[in-house]
């Protein structure tokens, strides 16, 4: 008698279904995670167009009887809040020009020249965004002030550049790590300069990079109210400090108009991230795998 | 003829932008940092005043300053930060010598810019002023005159005669007892009214120091806080059978509170004298100025004290560069009757001067006479503003009257708690 013995075979497992109730978890997380994160921009947008005596209504109405643009009008007549929004442009754009050009350079060396005391440098630079950032407003203010720095534009754009250096440049860092050195022991070969070679071929590679960290540093800078309130004159204060100037007051707030204020100027910071978003994620991911 | 390839473009646009950046970076020669410059007869001076950026008040305020500067042929230079960053601001500016001239300042915070020890003795300009004795008394600290008064009020309680009336209480109430029966008759009306929006929140629990005044704790006997003792312990007892009973609601401040009020929905609320203008604004109902009515807080039997809060605003001139200046524009701000009726008439900020309270303009108004007569008459001043931590004085014992509110402790070990935090800070 022979004994057949049969092995048993293993078969690709067929891909789990997802069951049915893990699914509805997953939706009701996602509602959950979607009204924290968008209840807000709604009641903001909500007060903005709602009139005065009804925005305070109690119960407060999830929808409002009655639609005005009144504030939105309000606003437009405000040239204080022109000014603001000017100094606010002015500020954060340069800083992200200042932030890019500046970790760029930092970067490159980080990633690409091997010299002694560069690993302790490099933590040295991520040390320094551990400093809680009002411990530094004080000094800075010092600085400033026996300078003659303080009250201009360069107070803001020079403790705003040094905020975001650290990030910007450990994230450009990753990106450079990833452009093949063999690119540009090609480029030296060809007889290309170490500066030729920076600009011609590692800095366009890292361009989603450089967009990223430029964003996070216009950022940074748009939405700063302490050092913006404490470090420039009054005629040089961006938004955020402008716009609690002009609508928060001793005795009232005007919500109204500030939610449609904050509404109108969240709008350029929406649109820069809409039209840079590829880059963004691009560049933000870039470097995390080192292949 | 030389044309730039793209190349030469983007360095150009590179160095563009790096020239920009150094720019923006250079020092402004307008911008002066540093101390002010000039002698002491200085024909410029700066005021720096949050009201200047107000929208409510920034028109008459600015209105005096032009004023001023026309007749006297002066400049005056123009700063100003929101309310809530204001002492944070000044005091940091004040220090670094970049603030000088007049100041506006909450009259509680008067000892912590006093702290910096550069404020001028205005008892000259007050000795001619003709201001009245409470309103002075809100400028003194350490026995200088540090500050001219420009408004001075109380904070005290506003009723809605309206919802009383429906109630069926036809008199204010006069004694915590017939306060409270006023409560119980107006939370059956139902409705959702709550009959006293009194502070809840721990933000704003500072409110609950007239109430354990009124029940005969003085909160501070020379240097000893008496937070603690049997008065302040009743009080704080009271205000929690007022809370359990749902006559107080949960998570209530004074912006909680003047919606409330201004909805209908508050019987009894605490606030500034402004809160006429400010509630009236918010206000669905454009008659409910007129059904609202200031009384003095009630006492714990006939014939005590009515206890209130002293509020205000006075105009302080920092020493230096100016200085004389500063402090002949403090007096003309604060004093001359023609200006302090006319700002009166514009932002109803009642003046600090026997001529400005007895104008047409200020005397004619019946609410702030009631007021006046009503609650400011016997307004004294937080005793702890004495101390420039007077805040955290403040917190630690709102913080501990949450905690009785909340029933997680009970008034005697919470109040005796709150002391013991109180006392290092008393400096």
């Amino acid at each position: 008698m022979t004994a057949t013995l049969t092995r048993p075979v293993a078969l690709p497992e067929a891909p789990r279904r997802r069951r049915p109730r893990s699914r509805a978890a997953a939706w009701a997380a996602v509602a959950v995670i979607g009204f924290f994160g968008l209840a807000p921009i709604y009641w903001l947008v909500v007060t903005a167009f709602t009139p005065d005596d009804q925005a305070f209504s109690f119960p407060p109405a999830l929808f409002p009887t009655e639609i005005t643009f009144d504030h939105f009008t309000r606003l437009a007549d405000n040239e204080q809040l022109f000014g603001y929004l000017v100094n606010s442009v002015v500020v954060s754009v340069v800083t992200a020009v200042l932030s890019v050009l500046v970790s760029a350079y930092m970067a490159y060396a980080f990633s690409k020249f091997r010299y002694r005391g560069r690993r302790s440098l490099m933590h040295l630079v991520l040390a320094s965004q551990l400093f809680p950032q009002a411990l530094l407003l004080v000094t800075l203010y010092a600085v400033f002030s026996a300078t003659g720095l303080l009250g201009s534009y360069g107070a803001l754009i020079l403790s705003f550049t040094t905020f975001t250096l650290p990030l910007c440049v450990w994230m450009l860092k990753g990106i450079f790590d990833t452009v093949p050195s063999t690119l540009m022991e090609a480029a030296a070969i060809d007889g290309a300069s170490r500066w030729r070679t920076l600009h011609t071929i590692a800095l366009p590679l890292a361009a989603p990079g450089l967009v990223a960290a430029g964003l996070f540093a216009f950022v940074r800078a748009w939405n700063d109210f302490v050092f913006a309130l404490t470090l420039t004159d009054p005629d040089r204060q961006t938004l955020p400090p402008g716009l609690v100037h002009t609508y928060l007051g001793e005795f009232q707030t005007a919500w109204p108009d500030l939610m449609a204020a904050s509404f109108v100027v969240s709008l350029p910071v929406i649109a820069a991230f809409m039209f840079l978003q590829r880059y963004l994620v691009g560049g933000l991911t870039a470097g995390a795998v080192k292949g | 003829m030389n044309t730039l390839n793209r190349r030469d473009a983007f360095r150009l646009a590179g160095l563009s932008a790096l020239g920009a950046a150094v720019a923006a970076c250079a020092p402004d020669a307008a911008s002066g940092g540093g101390a002010p410059k000039g002698d002491a007869a200085a024909k410029t001076f700066g005021f720096t005043s949050w009201s200047l950026n107000e929208e409510a008040q920034k028109g008459a305020v600015q209105a005096i300053v032009d004023a001023y500067a026309a007749a006297r042929q002066v400049k005056i230079e123009t700063a100003s930060f929101p309310y809530n960053e204001y002492l944070n601001q000044v005091t940091l500016k004040l220090r670094g010598g970049q603030v000088g001239g007049a100041i506006q300042l909450d009259i509680s915070w008067l000892a912590a810019l006093a702290a910096v020890g550069r404020l001028k003795d205005l008892g000259a300009q007050a000795a001619k002023g003709g201001y009245t004795d409470v309103a002075l008394s809100s400028g003194t600290f350490g026995g200088k005159q540090l500050g001219l008064p420009w408004t001075t009020g109380s904070i005290g309680l506003v009723a809605n005669t309206e919802i009383l009336k429906k109630a069926g209480v036809e008199e204010l109430p006069a004694t915590v007892e017939e306060f409270e029966a006023a409560l119980r008759a107006v939370a059956e009306l139902g409705g959702g009214i709550t009959p006293y929006a009194a502070a809840t929140k721990a933000a704003q629990l500072k409110d609950i120091l007239p109430w354990m005044r009124t029940f005969g704790s003085p909160l501070l006997d020379g240097e000893t806080i008496t937070v603690g003792d049997d008065a302040s312990v009743a009080a704080v007892e009271w205000y929690k059978k007022l809370y359990d009973a749902r006559l107080i609601a949960p998570d209530v401040d004074r912006f909680d509170a003047r919606a409330l009020f201004a909805q209908g929905k508050a019987a009894f609320y605490d606030d500034a004298i402004i809160t006429r203008g400010v509630v009236a604004a918010q206000s669905p109902d454009k008659s409910l100025a007129e059904k609202m009515a200031p009384l003095a807080r009630p006492v714990l039997k006939s014939g005590d004290t009515p206890q209130a809060l002293l509020w205000g605003h006075v105009i302080v001139v920092v020493e230096g560069e100016g200085s004389d200046a500063a402090a002949d524009f403090a007096a003309y701000a604060t004093s001359d009757t023609a200006t302090v009726a006319g700002f009166f008439e514009k932002v109803k900020l009642p003046p600090t001067t026997t001529a400005g309270l007895a104008d047409p303009k200020v005397a004619g108004d019946a609410f702030t006479t009631a007021w006046t007569e009503k609650i400011t008459k016997t307004a004294t001043a937080n005793p702890f503003w004495r101390y420039a931590g007077y805040a955290q004085i403040e917190t630690a014992i709102a913080e501990q009257v949450q905690a009785v509110l909340v029933g997680r402790a009970s008034a005697k070990d919470a109040l005796a708690k709150a002391a013991e935090t109180a006392r290092p800070l008393q400096k």
